[in-house]
């Protein structure tokens, strides 16, 4: 790790560490704003810190970038999607393939945290692989008019300013359509009670006949390729919150295992316990060292970066889900209380392997890819 | 963190590749069937430079670096070499020559590392004991001080290259009651009275390296052929790890490339109920899985590699996460390669079988995945 990381990652411990509550807003209902004023808070605090903006304007993976996403996504795991949502996700939307307009409307606001952004992508499922996208826009007179629903959309409740990909009626490709929060015929649904991730405000959305200005779209450049590069995007976040997930849930039952007593010494001593925490962190250093390969990767434009994004997404998501169910283990009748890293954890995992791209259809796009399909 | 590899490194892998498929390749499936030693092709190895690869020009090798040393490993697989010839030739220079070259005196450099460096002699290392594997201190084979002469007593067990070695480094207590404090290092010459090895132990996989036990009854050999201090043993043995967990596996994760680019292959031309079994998700799946673990593993191996170039001190615990993924997690790869091609996988003349058998050593050679979970679980 650079001085530069290093020294960004303890100014962000150190900001998390004075409030021990972030990670645990559960908003609801009229609580909304009380959760908008929160996040904006922790993004404007990040924000002075430097970490809303790498990778922003130039839509890049970088190693430096997994390290210290890897620390906000250990200390406060759902606030880590909801600040990457806006900024690495929809935040760079706006910056590689936005309009300069757009652009300054909106970035400034986003890499400052004052405003917040939001991508909504998937509609049914959180799959966007084989089915065409339903949400469609039709031309009017100054713009178009979008028609849609979207399933699970990180910070739509919260959000400034959310991209909404769709169809223009005809064309084969995807456009983004950028609404402004309060927009004639936005509807955002209830936040979902979900299995982890408590802390992260996740709803549907629907467009009945909304309208959109032509200033206000992200027409397609070069094929599908917009969609499938925020895909990417998001498949990275979520590479970089296994990381975080398993980071947490081994301290803490390593922590565990070296200072709880059975029969006289700590249980780390015992074999059982001892050789899962090195299974643990076989698989955990493991996962970070791909992780930073294939940001590498993305970093030097290697020819194989889009197949080791995907091996990193599968296998970092599937090691986090391991390492949560052990580390839960490890902590016993403990870990199986509300409110620790463990349980967090296991709640948190699955969510890792569903969102983003599949660890099914990325196991299918890295099949194509050594197949050269 | 820098994965980088120069221009130069990834030429000569390519080169490496190159050799070994038109030299070595070609005569590995017959040996590996008769469990014979190739004692052509590891001349050939010397002659191409890579028994000595990382060894100093003046002793017949050509300075290179560990990433590099790593990636002639890795290709050496890649291309299709057995993981006998490899572990042959890891238990030479990295066990047996590495440990003279950088613990030895400049007479014994002299002596033997120019001929260890072209193969002209071949060398082997004796630590584990029919009775002390894991427990290395536990050993009992004893050297004992008469003048100015050592006399060794005692057995060696699994030892690679045991009935084709030229020279062993052999480890001996020469301290009665310390445990690994009193383990001393030697060298011992083939012929030397005293010194003799068993029969070629038939092994599963890995087949053509020869693994045998050594005896030692009453073997007397010079006092200058203590390499080191007495006691200082233990160490030298450890410090083989770094060498053991990234130039000695990489060749393993280069053969799961070599049997990734076969299953690739027949995943096409194999055609079942109309179409190609590529096709399938089922094989689909396999294949992803066999790819990950290559980039996983690779990436653990090159990270041992580049700290040591850097002149890092050994990160005990990143070798030992290395030895224990490629050894654990490759299993179900190596087994996916064989499920993919059916029948035919269990067949030794598609070669994944092969490859199958030598892979199940990795969690058991060089230190077994327990002895790997105990010194991570010691460390954490």
């Amino acid at each position: 790790m650079g001085e530069v990381e290093k020294q960004l990652c303890e100014r962000i411990k150190g900001l998390l560490s004075a409030d021990t509550g972030v990670d645990l807003i559960q908003p609801e209902g009229d609580r909304m704003q009380e959760a908008r004023t929160t996040t904006v808070r922790w993004l404007t605090s990040l924000g002075r810190e430097g970490y809303l903006t790498p990778g922003v304007m130039d839509g890049r993976n970088s190693v430096s970038l997994v390290v210290i996403q890897e620390q906000l996504a250990a200390l406060a795991p759902s606030l880590f999607l909801s600040v990457e949502a806006s900024t690495r996700i929809f935040g760079r939307l706006i910056a590689v393939y936005g309009t300069s307009t757009q652009r300054e409307a909106i970035l400034p606001g986003l890499t400052s945290g004052q405003l917040i952004g939001a991508a909504a992508l998937s509609e049914k499922g959180m799959n966007i692989e084989n089915d065409p996208l339903n949400t469609t826009a039709i031309p009017s007179t100054d713009g178009f008019r979008v028609t849609g629903s979207k399933g699970h959309v990180v910070n739509a409740a919260l959000a400034d300013w959310i991209a909404v990909a769709g169809k223009i009626g005809g064309e084969p490709e995807t456009a983004f359509f950028l609404f402004e929060k309060g927009s004639k015929g936005l509807l955002i649904g209830d936040r979902l009670a979900t299995l982890g991730y408590e802390g992260a405000v996740i709803s549907p959305l629907r467009l009945e006949d909304c309208p959109v200005p032509s200033t206000h779209v992200i027409r397609p450049i070069d094929g599908n390729n917009v969609l499938k590069t925020v895909r990417l995007w998001e498949d990275q976040v979520l590479t970089a919150a296994s990381l975080g997930l398993m980071r947490r849930a081994f301290d803490g039952a390593t922590a565990h295992a070296k200072t709880h007593q059975s029969g006289g010494k700590p249980i780390i001593a015992y074999q059982e316990v001892g050789f899962k925490l090195a299974e643990m962190l076989t698989l955990f250093q493991t996962s970070q060292l791909l992780a930073y390969r294939a940001a590498w990767m993305s970093e030097s434009g290697d020819r194989e970066a889009n197949a080791l994004a995907s091996c990193a997404k599968v296998f970092c998501a599937e090691s986090a889900e391991k390492i949560a169910s052990e580390a839960l283990q490890i902590l016993g009748g403990k870990g199986y209380l509300r409110g620790n890293p463990a349980e967090e954890g296991y709640l948190d995992a699955k969510y890792l392997q569903i969102a983003g791209t599949s660890t099914e259809i990325s196991r299918m796009k890295i099949g194509d890819a050594v197949l050269a399909y | 963190m820098d994965f980088h590899f120069t221009a130069e490194q990834l030429m000569f892998k390519e080169q490496v590749i190159r050799f070994a498929k038109k030299e070595i390749v070609p005569r590995v499936q017959e040996h590996d069937l008769k469990g014979e030693f190739d004692a052509h092709a590891f001349r050939r190895l010397g002659d191409f430079g890579i028994l000595g690869l990382h060894f100093p020009e003046a002793f017949g090798g050509s300075d290179a670096d560990v990433v590099t040393t790593v990636l002639a490993g890795e290709a050496l697989g890649e291309a299709g070499v057995d993981g006998g010839l490899t572990l042959a030739y890891g238990a030479h220079t990295f066990l047996c020559a590495d440990t003279i070259l950088a613990h030895g005196t400049n007479a014994q450099r002299a002596a033997y590392i120019p001929k260890l460096a072209t193969g002209e002699w071949i060398g082997c290392m004796g630590l584990t004991e029919p009775a002390a594997g894991s427990d290395v201190a536990s050993m009992t084979t004893r050297a004992e001080k008469q003048g100015d002469r050592y006399v060794l007593n005692g057995n060696k067990m699994f030892i690679t290259n045991g009935p084709v070695a030229d020279v062993a480094v052999v480890y001996a207590k020469t301290g009665k009651d310390l445990k690994h404090a009193g383990i001393s290092a030697f060298i011992v010459e083939k012929g030397t009275p005293g010194f003799s090895a068993g029969n070629n132990l038939i092994k599963m996989g890995v087949r053509t390296s020869h693994t045998s036990e050594l005896i030692f009854e009453d073997c007397e050999i010079p006092e200058t052929h203590l390499i080191g201090q007495e006691g200082g043993g233990f160490l030298m043995a450890m410090q083989t790890v770094e060498w053991d967990r990234s130039a000695l596996l990489a060749p393993f994760v280069g053969g799961m490339t070599y049997v990734l680019q076969k299953c690739v292959r027949y995943a096409k031309e194999r055609y079942q109920f109309g179409r190609p079994i590529a096709q399938f998700q089922a094989i689909k799946h396999k294949l992803a899985d066999i790819k990950i673990f290559i980039e996983a593993a690779r990436t653990l191996c090159y990270r041992i590699a580049w700290c040591k170039d850097q002149g890092r001190p050994l990160n005990h615990l990143a070798a030992a996460v290395a030895k224990l993924f490629v050894g654990d997690w490759g299993l179900g790869p190596a087994n996916d390669a064989m499920i993919l091609f059916g029948g035919y996988g269990y067949c030794h003349e598609y070669e994944v079988e092969r490859y199958f058998r030598d892979s199940r050593l990795a969690p058991i050679g060089g230190g077994t995945s327990e002895i790997q979970k105990k010194i991570i679980s010691k460390l954490i």
